[in-house]
């Protein structure tokens, strides 16, 4: 009778094959399904943890060369582990899945919050307002690195924190797929999700390391689970399966082998792209689209990339200047492109305002080779642009130029461009009110960092006009305090741009050029002065070859590549026009209008200028520099809360909606457990079990009938296919079904006093079954039944099918669909009594009417 | 050859004749008071019926389902029709089944001028004690074959029927009990109408099930071939059960236990065929009667002691097909009798009646409910 496969290995069967009391167990009671309602949970949870760890960490691993270095490998161990461990308690202490993924989001917030920010929480742990204020920024951080730099990025902390919290998630979310869904197969889905972030950013892959670990966490996954909750279709351990090995064996082969062979035969799979040495970049090529945050990682570049080669006849080599950025606002500056004011057609340009300054024209040829961007390289001011491919238009405010369907690549132009004469004088001259300018150049930023402010004022105190305003910032900016670096915005978190990264500049006092000229451009607006920054490239290197242009004759040539691209701002002088100032030390060329009147030797080259500064004697401003970042402040914890708010809603809206999404299955597990562990011993609870197999056979796609007798939907259940066949290891389920059927007939059909044989006609297979079943009740056999059922019917049904009865089981829809309708059912009982109570009313009244006519007509006669 | 008051002979096994003394000595009360039938214990039950299905079918090949429910019919106390093209056993069906039981059997050969005294009996003047003596017809059997009951005229039809359902006989003025127990087989030929007199629906209503046999598949066909070709399978045929063994099973399946809602299914079935628009008469209150009893001898032959609705499900079709006449419409599309009743039982709701249940859930009650609450089927008017 016992058709369970018993398996030589388990304390579970142990358990489970004998009743507490000892006594001898009836046949009805070794299910599966009693194996699977584990009286003790033992080792399964913490080795299946282990090797959800095994398998993140060792997945993790592959990072490595996404990240620089291995000091972010603690943080993520610890989470991991953290996660992992949490869960396999939880479960040891027989939590239900729900509370135990809930538990382990709980254990990666804390691990999370006593790793990052321990010194902004409560106790090292708990996560406080401010906490929020500094997630807020290092989720920024983390997301300029992503956007901006390119691997291998410097283990900042707002980088390394999401790679922890994405790390948790998965965890959460391979242990899920493994554990409660049981679907363990696909948690390989989770750590693919791991491996596939080295495997398109770095060279060489995803490496041998992090894939031997990542496999042998996924094996141990598949090994737990199956040791642990053996899948009745594939009886591994008993006898009836002999064969399993060498088919494990030959299909492994086999895959092998095409994983060898087949690519060979793809053409361009070895060489090039994916997977070796891709170095894809899912947002596209950065060359142009934010020129903003692509300037740092071209500063960086090894090897100058996109070498634009041009020939002028201008007296200094000109800034080649591709657009400007003038809202200040916002995490993320990036140009404005104004597309609807653009014109079409680079013939004839014009900016808009008169130069009191003399101009002289600049013939400017200009190759871009292999440089791709949407927006032209020029010489400020251009005029004309001529021998350009495709079509380009104009923005009149910024005179940017961008392609409308095209890009730079392979573009060669002349450029007629107006380069004003200015002169300090001029520019001290230039006090008028500022008229003309568009309003965005003027506009203050909102919510700019105290620092910011303060240092503005500071530096410029003394300063009456405009032009001295400008100097003393561009001074401040050169002076010795400043260092030019590249690397410790990077390594400080504050690469990038957005008032926020002003502010640790300020603080630092360290960056390049974007920062130089963003502190200098928000400083300048601070003041009144209209401002922008100009993205481009500071004036190359002469190549020593010469080009000739028609009428011009042979003209020197210059290069630039992606090492000097350059940022530099502009300000607005009223009767001058913008006018570009260089307040990044050690770059560009200081023009000669903007050096100060004491400095001897206008010119700076890149070269030599490293000198020019400290000569100059800075202002001795009373600069707060150890002012701290304004983060305690209690008006920084209220903006982080605006700012946090519709985060936290939206939060809470997910998981309004997540338990929206589970509340079938939440209404569904309560329904069942009700209904088997309510009517425990009692006579109902053949009557309970009935319904819940009518519901289980429901979800999975046997719905019974209602003109059907208990025993026609059982064998229908049997035959269905759904419960697989009837012998073998689905025996259990089947005879499950049966007890249950005979159980229920017993108890709806049967005689009231139940049990009595006296009368009756004891002796077939039916109902010695039933009455057996009825005497063991006590023991709750009808629920072990159910769960045989069930983990049958899991068993044989498809993945969609035991998706839909998890999640949208069909029986609570169906009774939530007549809830739903009930109330339009009862209306329309309603207004059918109504209808016709008025009709009789209607009637009567008639009637009345008649009577009384037909009396008062009969007094008349 | 009009009337075959059968040769008995042939019809029961030696030993046994129509005891007439016996037959007629059951007057009014008195057999029945004597020994009350006393009901058997499961197991003589069921190896008394496998006893009786093992010898019918060992000789009528392939047609397990029509001996079982002549069985079911005889522990129910009813009646059986049979109805068929002639030679597909009908008539061997009725014989095996009496020749398996130890009691008495006579066999009717109806026909026109059969009269309604030869099926009852007649009060003859006997010379010698000079009274009347009734001599017995031959009703007065535990179990009697009416072949070709549809040949008899009306009133011979109608004196048969009146001993079906009253199991008496009454000869002038005088009731005389038959014995028990008492099962009428008639077989009717449905093809060859010409000169029949087709048996009223109020006559049909007294038969407790009709059965049509149908023809034996091949494999049954080429077996009845091999096995009956040199003897008659009947002479093989011995009783394995008495008179009254039958009796105690009959006494048996009083007992089965019905429960509330099978009745209540019962009567929504009933009340179905009545309000079915497809049909002009539905099935009598005495039907579900019938319906309710066979049920009750088919899960006594099922073993069980209460009757699941699969009972009735199962013999639905069989006692009340040929009580129900279709509509012209419906007829005229193709409905038969039996096609409108298995509609019928796919639309009725077993009423698992799970509201009654303490504790249930609300999708629970729900669900019951709406069954509950369609098990009251819509008042038409």
């Amino acid at each position: 009778m016992t058709l369970t496969p018993q398996r030589s290995a388990g304390p579970h069967s142990a358990q489970s094959g004998t009743s507490p009391g000892g006594s001898p167990v009836p046949p009805q009671g070794s299910f599966p399904g009693a194996r699977k309602a584990p009286t003790k949970v033992g080792a399964q949870p913490w080795l299946m943890a282990l090797a959800v760890a095994l398998a993140v960490a060792g997945a993790a691993l592959s990072l490595n060369g996404v990240l620089r270095g291995w000091a972010w490998y603690s943080p993520v161990l610890s989470t991991v582990l953290t996660v992992a461990l949490t869960m396999a308690g939880l479960r040891a202490l027989r939590w239900r899945s729900a509370f135990v993924t809930a538990g382990a989001l709980a254990a990666l917030v804390l691990i999370l919050t006593f790793t990052f920010f321990r010194a902004s929480s409560i106790l090292g742990f708990l996560p406080s307002g401010d906490t929020l204020t500094q997630l807020d920024r290092y989720v920024l951080r983390a997301s300029e690195t992503v956007l901006a730099e390119s691997a291998p990025v410097a283990p900042n902390a707002g980088i390394v924190l999401l790679v922890c919290a994405a790390l948790g998630l998965l965890v959460i979310l391979v242990d899920a797929l493994a554990f409660p869904l049981a679907l363990p197969a696909t948690s390989g889905l989770g750590i693919l999700a791991i491996l596939i972030v080295p495997a398109m950013i770095k060279p060489q892959s995803v490496g041998a390391a992090g894939f031997v670990a990542a496999t042998a966490g996924y094996l141990l996954i598949l090994g737990c689970s199956h040791w642990f909750a053996p899948d009745p279709r594939t009886g591994a351990d008993t006898a009836r399966n002999p064969g399993q090995f060498r088919r494990g064996a030959l299909t492994g082969a086999v895959a092998l082998t095409l994983t060898l062979l087949v690519q060979l035969v793809i053409p361009g799979f070895d060489q090039g792209t994916f997977p070796q040495g891709s170095r894809l970049n899912p947002f596209g090529t950065a060359s142009g689209l934010n020129p903003m945050i692509s300037l740092g990682n071209s500063l960086r570049a090894p090897t100058g990339d996109g070498r634009i080669t041009f020939a002028t006849n201008a007296p200094s080599t000109p800034y080649l200047r591709s657009v400007t950025v003038d809202s200040f606002n916002g995490d993320n500056w990036a140009p404005d492109d104004r597309n609807d004011t653009r014109r079409l057609g680079t013939g004839r340009m014009d900016s808009g305002y008169e130069s009191a300054a003399t101009e002289v024209r600049v013939v400017t040829a200009v190759n871009t080779g292999q440089f791709t961007s949407p927006y032209l390289p020029v010489p400020y001011a251009p005029e004309a642009v001529n021998g350009l491919n495709g079509r380009w238009s104009w923005d009149p405010a910024t005179l940017s130029i961008k392609g409308v369907d095209t890009n730079s690549r392979d573009q060669q132009y002349v450029v007629l461009s107006a380069s004003p004469q200015l002169t300090p004088e001029l520019l001290a001259g230039a006090t008028g009110p500022v008229q003309g300018v568009p309003e965005q150049f003027i506009r203050t930023p909102a919510n700019v960092p105290e620092i910011v402010q303060r240092t503005a004022e500071a530096v410029t105190a003394g300063s009456s006009t405009p032009y001295a305003r400008a100097l003393a910032i561009q001074r401040y900016l050169r002076s010795v305090e400043f260092s030019y670096s590249l690397q410790s915005p990077v390594q400080g978190g504050y690469d990038g741009n957005g008032l926020s990264v002003l502010a640790d500049f300020l603080n630092q006092k360290s960056g390049y050029c974007i920062h130089f000229a963003s502190a200098m451009a928000v400083m300048a607006r601070l003041e009144g002065i209209p401002s922008r920054i100009a993205v481009g490239y500071a004036p190359g290197r002469a190549t020593g070859a010469t080009v000739s242009i028609g009428g011009q004759g042979a003209l020197p040539e210059y290069e630039v590549d992606a090492r000097d691209a350059h940022a530099w701002p502009e300000l607005y002088f009223q009767g001058l026009g913008w006018v570009p100032f260089e307040p990044t030390p050690s770059r560009g060329v200081v023009p000669s209008y903007a050096t100060d009147a004491q400095v001897a030797g206008g010119a700076s080259t890149n070269e030599n200028n490293d000198g020019l500064l400290p000569s100059v004697s800075p202002n001795p401003a009373p600069l707060p520099t150890a002012a701290p970042l304004p983060l305690p402040g209690a008006d920084a914890t209220a903006d982080a809360a605006s700012r946090w708010l519709p985060v936290l809603y939206s939060a809470g809206g997910l998981l309004l909606l997540g338990l929206l999404l589970a509340s079938p299955q939440l209404a569904r597990t309560a329904l069942r457990r009700r209904r088997l562990n309510g009517a425990r011993g009692d006579s109902a609870a053949a009557l309970q079990a009935w319904a819940e197999l009518r519901d289980l056979a429901m979800d999975y796609g046997v719905a019974p009938r209602t003109s059907e007798t208990p025993r026609h939907f059982s064998d229908r259940l049997r035959l269905s296919g759904a419960l697989g066949e009837p012998h073998g290891i689905d025996a259990a389920g089947h005879q499950a079904v049966r007890a249950l059927t005979a159980d229920f007939e017993q108890r709806q059909y049967g005689r009231p006093s139940s049990g009595g044989d006296g009368a009756g006609v004891p002796g077939s297979a039916d109902r010695a079954a039933g009455s057996a079943a009825a005497a063991g009740s006590a023991g709750s056999p009808a629920a072990h039944r159910i769960e045989a059922v069930r983990s049958t019917l899991r068993a044989h049904a498809g993945p969609l099918v035991r998706f839909r009865a998890a999640w949208l089981p069909p029986s609570i829809m169906a009774a939530w669909r007549r809830a739903a309708a009930a109330p339009f059912r009862a209306a329309r009982r309603a207004a059918q009594r109504t209808r016709r109570g008025l009709a009789g009313t209607w009637l009567m009244t008639r009637g009345a009417a008649h009577r009384v006519r037909r009396g008062s007509w009969l007094r008349r006669g | 050859m009009d009337y075959h008051r059968t040769s008995l002979d042939e019809a029961l096994p030696e030993g046994q004749s129509l005891r007439e003394g016996s037959a007629v000595a059951g007057l009014p009360g008195t057999r029945r008071a004597a020994q009350p039938p006393a009901a058997m214990d499961a197991e003589s039950f069921s190896s008394a019926s496998e006893r009786i299905l093992t010898a019918i079918n060992t000789v009528i090949d392939g047609k397990a389902e029509a001996a079982k429910l002549a069985l079911t019919v005889l522990l129910a106390q009813g009646h059986l029709l049979l109805e068929d093209v002639p030679g597909v056993g009908k008539t061997l069906l009725a014989k095996t089944l009496a020749r398996t039981i130890d009691c008495s059997v006579s066999r009717i050969q109806f026909t026109p001028d059969l009269l309604p005294s030869d099926v009852t009996g007649v009060s003859i003047y006997n010379q010698a004690s000079r009274s009347f003596e009734f001599r017995p017809g031959a009703v007065f059997a535990n179990i009697v074959i009416g072949d070709e009951i549809n040949r008899a005229s009306a009133k011979t039809q109608s004196a048969l029927l009146e001993c079906m359902e009253e199991h008496q006989v009454t000869v002038d003025g005088k009731s005389y009990k038959l014995d028990e127990p008492f099962m009428v087989v008639a077989t009717q030929n449905p093809i060859e109408m010409e000169g029949t007199y087709p048996l009223p629906e109020a006559q049909r209503d007294r038969f407790m099930a009709r059965i049509s046999m149908g023809y034996p598949d091949k494999d049954a066909e080429m077996e009845m071939l091999e096995t009956h070709q040199a003897t008659s399978p009947l002479t093989k045929v011995t009783a394995v059960v008495t008179a009254g063994e039958v009796a105690s099973m009959i006494a048996t399946v009083r007992q089965v236990y019905v429960s509330q809602s099978i009745k209540e299914y019962t009567v929504s079935l009933g009340r179905a065929t009545r309000e079915s628009g497809m049909l002009r008469l539905g099935a009598s209150p005495r039907s579900m009667l019938q319906l309710l009893r066979a049920a009750k001898a088919t899960a006594a032959l099922e073993g069980r002691d209460y009757v699941l609705p699969d009972d009735v499900v199962s013999v639905a079709e069989a006692v009340l097909a040929h009580r129900i006449i279709l509509d012209r419409k419906a007829a005229s599309t193709g409905e038969t009798a039996q096609s409108v009743i298995r509609a019928v039982l796919a639309k009725i709701p077993v009423s698992p009646d799970m509201a009654a249940a303490p504790a249930t859930s609300a999708g629970h009650a729900a669900g019951g409910g709406v069954s509950t609450r369609a098990a009251t089927l819509p008042d038409r008017r």
